[in-house]
């Protein structure tokens, strides 16, 4: 019980956010979570076959949330395709990374224009730490897709930051890095 | 091209999944752009959750309110010596939770099995997305192309498109498309009144069986409307020209098929330009963007939009209101804000009565 609670909490945060933005509302995302543990619970002793058991709960959390929104039909859309992307955004924290927050802010606004499915892959990647692999079985999509997708966004800003950079802010840092 | 390499190795620098020889690469490439280190730096460093960052207290709040119900949940059963009561309660909700997670396997298995490689049968299945009145959705097809579905529709796609051949699609309805470009693979959107055959493009069709004509309008791109099967009658549009057809003429063409080309009757097609309501907002392509948007339309018209939208339903006692001519942008959940506007004109007014049914007078 000690390492299912651990678990719980180690988790909970990240799978609440992936599942909110598919129900969109914080409030069933936590009770789908809830449900989601309760199943690993109570099939405890049948899962001692699985691999990775990061993954095996973002699998449940995708698909008890998929359940859940066909179930309140507040949506008709049956997949992935439509994301609220606000419950998983994430940003550079400003005082670490040395930015000033206009800078975080244009980091942060080049990735909400992403594709919603573009910027989960991001979010999962940069901030859940999961690898291509996961993430493709995760989305059912191929690795080559996740590191393309992922790539955009680096790219994306990448080209935000660049444009927004004075020259100042580069010289300094430069100055900094020598 | 070496920036592109560059953004591709950061990326799987980030993701861990840089191999020796790309790292060294990395190394290679950030000496010849200095720009990069700087955003290397931003991207290596740990990022935060932006919105409502959850406290430890609220952390363990929610893990206590897990473990009730976890606990309430609980298939081993549990000897009470309280009352009866607390015992049906919890058998009765222990059958209820049951019947879930039952529902939850049942799910994981059929989600399981739909990947199971090699099971893939050979014709493409085809999936559907319909949407109600009032409601309006969005999805991505396969191949990466973007659909809005206004309400009251629906959207034939398969689960897949062939690795050959044209990507077809069947709508009902009105739909906005944001085709992904392959010169291979031509995208066609059928409905009953017409073909449409695109290359990389954004349109918007409106074909709505109920209505008396059916209308492609082009965003940009360029799309080819064919209006027979045997593609013999193509209209060519460009970039904010739409096309009106009127729907009687596919219903009488069926039984056509003898007919000579010299015999077919002139078709009357409405080549036109967008309606430009203000900067960026034409009405035909409005709705995608979540905004209801008309230009010196009857109110007869104005009032089938509406219904449309919020899933109303509205009908006219004064039958000359419906000839009032009406141009509106709006941007609301709220049906009566609309309508008050619309009423503040002073030309009409309404009523509802107890179905809900909106009368204007």
């Amino acid at each position: 019980m000690q390492a299912y609670n651990e678990l719980y909490l180690a988790l909970c945060g990240q799978l609440i956010r992936f599942s909110a933005a598919i129900v969109s509302s914080f409030h069933l995302a936590e009770e789908v979570i809830s449900d989601v543990f309760i199943t690993v619970w109570q099939k405890r002793h049948q899962l001692k076959h699985v691999e990775n058991p990061v993954v095996y709960l973002y699998v449940t959390t995708k698909n008890l949330s998929l359940n859940t929104l066909q179930r309140n039909r507040r949506h008709l859309h049956e997949s992935l395709e439509l994301l609220d992307t606000a419950a998983f955004q994430i940003a550079p924290d400003a005082e670490k990374s040395m930015i000033s927050a206009e800078v975080s802010q244009k980091i942060e606004s080049a990735i909400r224009s992403l594709p919603p499915r573009c910027q989960l892959i991001f979010r999962l990647v940069k901030h859940d730490r999961l690898s291509y692999r996961e993430v493709a079985d995760l989305l059912d999509i191929s690795v080559k897709t996740v590191d393309a997708q992922l790539s955009l966004a680096v790219k994306k800003v990448a080209q935000a930051v660049r444009f927004d950079l004075s020259g100042e802010l580069v010289t300094s840092f430069l100055h900094l890095d020598s | 091209m070496d920036q592109e390499k560059l953004y591709t190795l950061l990326t799987r620098e980030i993701a861990n999944e840089l191999t020796e020889a790309e790292a060294e690469e990395l190394q290679q490439l950030l000496q010849q752009y200095p720009h990069a280190s700087y955003i290397r730096e931003i991207f290596m460093k740990p990022w935060q959750e932006t919105g409502r960052p959850a406290s430890t207290e609220q952390l363990s709040d929610m893990q206590a309110r897990h473990l009730q119900r976890l606990h309430a949940s609980d298939a081993t059963p549990r000897v009470t010596t309280e009352g009866e009561t607390p015992v049906v309660q919890l058998a009765k909700r222990r059958w209820w939770r049951a019947a879930g997670i039952a529902a939850g396997i049942a799910l994981l298995i059929a989600v399981g099995w739909k990947f199971i490689p090699g099971r893939t049968t050979a014709p493409q299945p085809q999936k559907s997305l319909a949407t109600a009145k009032g409601i309006r959705s969005q999805l991505l097809l396969p191949d990466g192309s973007r659909v809005w579905l206004n309400s009251g529709s629906k959207l034939n796609y398969p689960r897949s498109f062939a690795a050959r051949g044209p990507r077809v699609v069947e709508l009902e309805g009105e739909a906005f498309f944001e085709i992904a470009t392959d010169a291979n693979r031509p995208f066609r959107v059928q409905t009953k009144a017409f073909t449409i055959l695109v290359l990389g493009t954004s349109f918007n069709v409106r074909a709505y069986p109920q209505e008396d004509s059916a209308v492609t309008s082009l965003v940009d791109g360029a799309i080819e409307v064919q209006l027979d099967k045997n593609g013999q009658q193509k209209v060519m549009l460009r970039p904010n020209e739409k096309l009106t057809i009127p729907s009687n003429l596919f219903t009488a063409r069926d039984n056509e098929a003898a007919v000579t080309e010299e015999q077919r009757p002139a078709i009357h097609l409405y080549k036109q330009r967008l309606t430009q309501i203000r900067d960026s907002i034409t009405s035909e392509t409005a709705w995608v963007k979540n905004k209801l948007a008309f230009k010196h339309l009857e109110l007869d018209k104005v009032s089938a939009l509406l219904e449309q939208w919020y899933g109303v339903e509205i009908s006219f006692r004064d039958q000359q209101k419906k000839q009032l001519y009406f141009t509106g942008v709006f941007e609301t959940n709220n049906l009566d804000e609309v309508l008050e506007a619309l009423a503040s004109t002073g030309s009409f007014t309404y009523t509802k009565d107890e179905k809900g049914r909106i009368w204007i007078e």
